[in-house]
């Protein structure tokens, strides 16, 4: 009896795991089986995702003839996540890639995704993706996945309009005037308060090189190359170029006469608004998008704020009106070979994905069901969410797998105010003067092993250039140190993959 | 008179001597079945997931797995030690540590002797009540709050000395600071916490002796020196030993927190090390070969620490 007893104690647990088992090998089953299940694993941004009962992800499901499943993972471990998935062989038949990190570089590397490129040109819309953006997410050329489009153009200078006017000045068009401007409202008291308590830009602690950061931005305008410029042919990293110099030399001047704030190397950039909002700096370089948050959280604070925020998309440097482009995608959707084993099977994934760049497909991703979240009438587009999360949350993580190819089909409000329209101008301007950088698509075995080290290293002399730490010497030093800790075996590996690449 | 055990009585504990290890597993069955569930814990939990060390002497990839990844030998450990990155990172490591060991350590100790003579219970209650909240809150927390206080500019710590001397410190982005913020942030943070143990050796001392003491005229740090201290001593030693057996483990949040572009140079230890080449990176193999180094020298450090207080007549740990 007693025996008896403790047995079924043992098989308590045995049955949780039996259960557990038995769940999981059904769903692997019908993985490889028909594909009338698309299993997704996406990014989750928003705080709620949408719920199997979503009347989006329905109607979605009846578009696109499939049902869909997702993971969904938080944002903040999805790389990690990734790399779990990766190993336990559960995988999905489509996962959302954010940026080609390390270990999705191994798993290409290692065999694990479909390479695309031959089977693109069969469907209607996948056949149209941009060929410069394609080679940009590709790994050396071979495109592992299909790239979620997002705007080309979003740096610009963002700039308090009020504050120029105070100190009697016109909206800046070349780097001198920026200068002028920045001194400006450091020293003429731009918020009439008769008190020195301001200053020009807001610059935060930024990590990495080459992705966005204020000094990337300026370093473009200033005339140098988008992290490696071409010089006879072969690349050569952008920090051994003169406009580098030039630049770097400028934001010296810019730290030592006070016109950006003193602790920029720390600056948490979660804050990066506040200066601007509460009247302590009028200048930030970012995206646009940036500018459109300040005016809002400034109107908020007082409603004679209307217009007050401007942008300007590039200021004209030595060689001339040149802006920092985006990669033009944000991560891509791969499809893994071990979920997905057939060519039968991937073509189905395919027009899957096809049809997710369907008008119909893209609405209801991006905006919702129509008469629940949005109306249209006679053509202009309302969104119904305004005061009601819940409706937003019910469509906005699927955006996460769509990918808007050839090109956004969905509705966006149509918002009169200046800074819009701007913002709109700016991107058609900036595509025809966008410096890319000519290694965007190149992989680099030395880059995925010790690019952070390396990154670190010029990052760091940068910043300690600017604050007086170290003088050009030092810099030489610093660039020194990243040739022999890795720099010049990644140049000789980049330029051996340009020149097959061309 | 003898009295037979009844069913159900708790077994007698004998030494073992005489018989077998299978009647011993029989007669004590019932407090063997209470060891499983903690037996299991240390098996599933800390004994199966130390095999992943192994991938150090792998080229790992998670697409490949652990056993399709091929076997590598020592090829990592000889990467890192030739690295030009190992000496700098030993370096901060050990300086760190040994700042923490040196100024961290001791800080509880004293606290706690301090908090003893206070006389009044309900008032010496209340402050330790009040000193254990920092340990809760998390190292995020703590760096911001740091942030908020030391900034140049808007700090109010740098407005105070702005407004006395006219300058300020960068504490946060200069170099020279940073090893003395990160031992100021531990003390504030986890000194409260760490006068617990002493609390609890020191209210084990016999009140007789401190009598007697007063008897002979012996004044408060007379009595501390000669009765306080070497009671409580086999506690320090213990808790030194479990501190230097983690001499290495500076923690990776706060420091990687603290980390900026000007302070970097001494701010790299091992732990944000293994994090940017083990999860930015994604050589897995290498961190985990870092990682693994700096274990064995933490195992290393505890044994070496237990032998030289057993050496000088001390209780050891083990």
């Amino acid at each position: 009896m007693k025996i008896r007893m403790r047995k079924k104690w043992m098989a308590l647990p045995l049955a949780a795991m039996m259960i557990a088992g038995c769940s999981h090998s059904e769903t692997s089953n019908s993985a490889s089986g028909s594909k009338d299940t698309i299993k997704i694993m996406a990014p989750l941004l928003s705080p709620e995702s949408p719920s199997d009962k979503s009347p989006s992800l329905k109607a979605l499901e009846k578009y696109t003839g499939k049902e869909i499943k997702v993971t969904w993972v938080p944002d903040s471990s999805y790389n990690d996540k990734f790399n779990i998935v990766m190993a336990s062989g559960e995988m999905p038949h489509a996962i959302v890639i954010k940026d080609k990190s390390a270990g999705f570089i191994k798993s290409v590397k290692a065999g694990a995704f479909w390479e695309l490129s031959p089977y693109l040109k069969e469907y209607k819309n996948l056949s149209q993706a941009d060929e410069k953006i394609l080679k940009n997410s590709s790994v050396n050329g071979e495109v592992y996945g299909i790239y979620r489009t997002r705007d080309l153009i979003r740096a610009c200078m963002i700039i308090r309009t009020d504050w120029l006017k105070n100190v009697g000045l016109d909206m800046p068009e070349t780097l001198d005037d920026f200068y002028e401007v920045l001194k400006a409202f450091k020293e003429k008291d731009p918020d009439g308060n008769g008190k020195d308590d301001t200053y020009g830009m807001v610059v935060p602690k930024w990590m990495g090189l080459g992705n966005g950061s204020p000094w990337d931005v300026l370093q473009i305008w200033f005339g140098a190359p988008n992290r490696y410029g071409v010089e006879n042919g072969k690349l050569i990293p952008d920090f051994t170029t003169k406009e580098y110099m030039d630049a770097l030399t400028f934001f010296k001047k810019l730290y030592d006469e006070g016109l950006i704030n003193k602790d920029f190397a720390v600056m948490d950039s979660a804050k990066w608004n506040d200066p601007v909002v509460k009247g302590k700096a009028g200048v930030i370089v970012d995206t646009g998008s940036r500018a459109s948050q300040i005016q809002s959280a400034m109107e908020e604070a007082d409603e004679s704020n209307k217009d007050i925020i401007d942008i300007v998309g590039s200021l004209e440097g030595p060689n001339g009106k040149r802006t920092f482009p985006t990669s033009g995608y944000s991560g891509m959707i791969t499809i893994p070979k071990s979920s997905v084993k057939t060519e039968k099977e991937l073509k189905e994934v395919l027009s899957f994905l096809d049809k997710m760049n369907d008008k119909e497909a893209q609405i209801l991703t991006n905006n919702g069901v129509k008469g629940r979240n949005y109306e249209l009438k006679d053509g202009v587009f309302t969104s119904l969410e305004k005061n009601n999360k819940s409706l937003l949350y019910e469509h906005e993580g699927l955006a996460q797998f769509s990918m808007s190819i050839p090109k956004s089909e969905y509705y966006i409000e149509d918002q009169k105010n200046k800074l819009f329209q701007h913002r709109k101008d700016i991107i058609t301007e900036g595509e025809k003067i966008a410096v890319f950088n000519p290694a965007e698509s190149l992989v680099s075995d030395v880059y995925t092993q010790k690019g952070a080290q390396l990154d670190n290293i010029i990052l760091d002399a940068r910043t300690q250039f600017i604050i007086g730490e170290i003088d050009e010497k030092g810099f030489d030093d610093a660039v020194e140190l990243w040739k022999k800790s890795g720099g010049n075996d990644l140049m000789k590996d980049l330029n051996k993959l340009y020149q097959s690449s061309k | 008179m003898e009295t037979v055990p009844k069913k159900g009585d708790a077994p007698v504990l004998t030494a073992g001597k005489g018989i077998s290890w299978m009647a011993a597993l029989k007669r004590d069955k019932w407090l063997y079945l209470l060891l499983i569930p903690g037996l299991l814990y240390f098996l599933i939990f800390k004994y199966l997931p130390m095999w992943g060390v192994l991938i150090a002497f792998k080229d790992y990839s998670p697409y490949l797995g652990f056993w399709k990844s091929e076997w590598v030998g020592f090829d990592y450990f000889k990467d890192f030690f030739m690295n030009p990155d190992f000496f700098r990172l030993l370096r901060n490591t050990l300086m760190l540590a040994s700042l923490d060991l040196l100024f961290a350590f001791p800080a509880p100790l004293i606290l706690a002797l301090l908090l003893n003579e206070v006389r009044k219970a309900v008032y010496k209650r209340c402050i330790q009540t009040f000193i254990y909240v920092p340990h809760f809150v998390s190292w995020t927390i703590v760096v911001s709050i740091t942030f908020v206080f030391f900034t140049v500019d808007t700090g109010v710590i740098n407005k105070m000395i702005m407004s006395l001397t006219g300058e300020q410190i960068s504490f946060l982005s200069d170099a020279d600071w940073f090893r003395p913020m990160i031992v100021m942030q531990s003390i504030w943070k986890e000194t409260g916490w760490g006068t617990i143990l002493f609390l609890a050796a020191l209210a084990t001392v016999d009140q007789e002796q401190y009598e007697a003491a007063i008897m002979d005229g012996a004044g408060r740090f007379r009595r501390m020196w000669h009765i306080t201290l070497p009671a409580i001593r086999s506690t320090i030693i213990v808790l030194l030993i479990l501190r230097i057996g983690s001499f290495l483990n500076l923690g990776f949040e706060q420091v990687y927190l603290m980390t900026n572009s000007l302070n970097r140079s001494v701010a790299d230890i091992f732990d944000t090390y293994v994090y940017m080449m083990g999860i930015t990176q994604g050589a897995y193999s290498y961190s985990t070969a870092v990682g693994l180094f700096k274990s064995v020298v933490g195992i290393i450090l505890i044994f070496g620490a237990n032998y030289i207080a057993k050496k000088f007549d001390q209780e050891g740990l083990f």
